[in-house]
């Protein structure tokens, strides 16, 4: 055998070298002095060579758990923490009162008012509940259902808002994954809700998902419900329209074509009055309203309907229609309820 | 049936922050890639995991490297390279003059052989790096063999350049 060469000689003192190479190079080093300082001053140099590369090393620091990274984009855990409390505060926002979502039946279709609702509407109020109640005699007939220009877009919006929920809400499945398995968390991450950077909540839907078991459920569910019909029916009186129409001094403005499910007046002397539309079972969007000449709406929507951090949340968006300034609030991105603001005209 | 990649991931992950950090040369950018390429494993489930990972991690490293000399062309303000003039504790010069000097040391080689030479060291088998480099497993010893002479060569030439400058 012929001296060895430098490569097999690494190999060798790398622990890769075959064993049958092995066996035959052990068998040449112990006849062969030159192989065997060879393979001295190779020794060395692998040492020097690792040693240099061991000098140049980063510092070892613990990697992250392995469920951070199932993210699709890295986030820290505070962000973590932060979009859960912004699912979370959605959850609380759902109790206030745009979604009195009847715990048993499906959603109804866009424009459908639920049975509830449609009920209560036909019926302008029965059994002397609500005060201020113009007799029935004089509520003017149900116009005939006028065409809907809106339906259409709205069902759009609809479909649109919750894409782009499912857009935002595909960074909060690592919820599911990094926080407890309780249904409040599963409800918190499940809302149908606008994009976090819209800075609106959409809520729609959080309570109603069939996944989160069935007593949890419906406790949360009651629960919101019981608060917000208390806030709903305690802060704001409801009035009818001819009501409505005095305070006012002008016919109330809304949405054609959508239901109107009540109509409320602000508990103080600020002469606001809002319009509760349904655009389906679940989704209310409220136009508030006043005379121009009477100021600004900004600090009558204190009196409880929409709380502070709601209000905070929730997109507003203003404009005046003849002499109302009216201002529309729901849980919709500011893009659809601009849209919506655009149509509102004086209800019929 | 790929591998678990939690245990890839715990056996695996030093080794391959070290193997970008002699690649990108920041320890934070290191680490961001090496997650970046575990989060894509978690996501293509790769069937050879710690192979797939080296790979993806030099691609990461490459794009890393282009994209910092784009960006250093349009630096205008580049601060010139700190030698001796450093107010920062002795040893944190050595460290630093050290890594540099390694560093240094490691451009001299050819890609291929400081490829070679940081998947070793990363903790690859001959085969692993035969598969990964394209090289033939009976070529790795030789190669291996040439690059740690280049490397130690590399660095005393330039120890003996700079001696003045860093040993002072």
């Amino acid at each position: 055998m012929s001296h060895v060469d430098e490569g097999t000689l690494h190999a060798y003192l790398d622990g890769e070298l075959p064993s049958a190479e092995r066996t035959a190079l052990e068998a040449h080093l112990a006849d062969c002095a030159t192989c065997r300082a060879n393979l001295t001053e190779e020794r060395a140099l692998r040492e020097r060579a690792a040693a240099l590369l061991g000098s140049a090393r980063p510092a070892e620091r613990p990697a992250p758990p392995l469920e951070q990274l199932r993210r699709e984009s890295k986030r820290s855990p505070w962000h973590v923490r932060r979009s859960f409390a912004w699912a979370a505060s959605i959850a609380l926002a759902l109790g206030i009162g745009y979604y009195l979502r009847n715990p048993v039946e499906e959603m109804a279709p866009a424009n459908t008012p639920a049975p509830e609702f449609g009920l209560y509407d036909r019926q302008a109020a029965p059994s002397g509940t609500l005060p201020a109640k113009a007799p029935p005699g004089r509520r003017p007939a149900p116009p005939p259902r006028p065409p809907r220009p809106a339906a259409a877009e709205l069902a759009q919006m609809m479909e649109k808002d919750s894409a782009a929920t499912r857009v935002a809400l595909r960074s909060n499945e690592a919820l599911t994954h990094a926080g407890p398995p309780s249904a409040v968390a599963a409800a918190a991450a499940r809302p149908r809700a606008d994009s976090p950077s819209a800075n609106l909540p959409t809520v729609d839907g959080v309570l109603a998902d069939r996944s989160q078991p069935a007593l949890a459920q419906a406790n949360a569910r009651g629960a919101y419900n019981r608060s917000a019909r208390e806030l709903v029916d305690t802060a704001w009186p409801v009035i009818n329209q001819p009501a409505a129409r005095s305070i006012l001094g002008a016919e109330p403005v809304g949405l054609p074509g959508l239901t109107t499910r009540k109509i409320r007046r602000s508990p103080g002397s600020d002469g606001t009055v809002v319009v509760e539309q349904a655009l389906d079972a679940s989704t209310v969007i409220q136009i508030f309203q006043r005379a121009a000449s009477a100021g600004s709406l900004s600090d009558s929507t204190s009196y409880g309907f929409t709380g502070g951090f709601e209000r905070a949340r929730a997109n507003r968006l203003a404009r005046f229609v003849g002499r109302l300034r009216v201002e529309i609030t729901g849980p919709l991105s500011a893009d659809s309820l601009n849209r919506l603001l655009e149509q509102v005209a004086p209800l019929p | 049936m790929p591998e678990d990649i939690a245990e890839v991931y715990r056996s695996t992950y030093p080794a391959l922050v070290r193997f970008l950090y002699r690649k990108v040369w920041d320890q934070g950018r290191a680490e961001d890639l090496a997650q970046e390429a575990f989060a894509r494993a978690l996501v293509h489930r790769p069937e050879n995991t710690r192979g797939w990972l080296f790979v993806v991690a030099a691609n990461m490293a490459r794009d890393e490297a282009r994209r910092a000399a784009r960006e250093k062309r349009h630096l205008t303000l580049l601060k010139s390279e700190p030698d001796a003039v450093h107010s920062s504790p002795e040893e944190e010069i050595d460290a630093e003059t050290r890594t540099r000097r390694v560093r240094a040391a490691l451009d001299e080689l050819t890609p291929r052989d400081r490829e070679a030479l940081l998947l070793w060291d990363a903790g690859m088998s001959y085969d692993e790096i035969a598969a990964q480099t394209g090289l033939a497993r009976g070529a790795i010893g030789t190669t291996l063999a040439r690059a740690r002479r280049r490397l130690v060569e590399a660095y005393d030439t330039g120890l003996e350049g700079g001696q003045h400058v860093a040993r002072g």
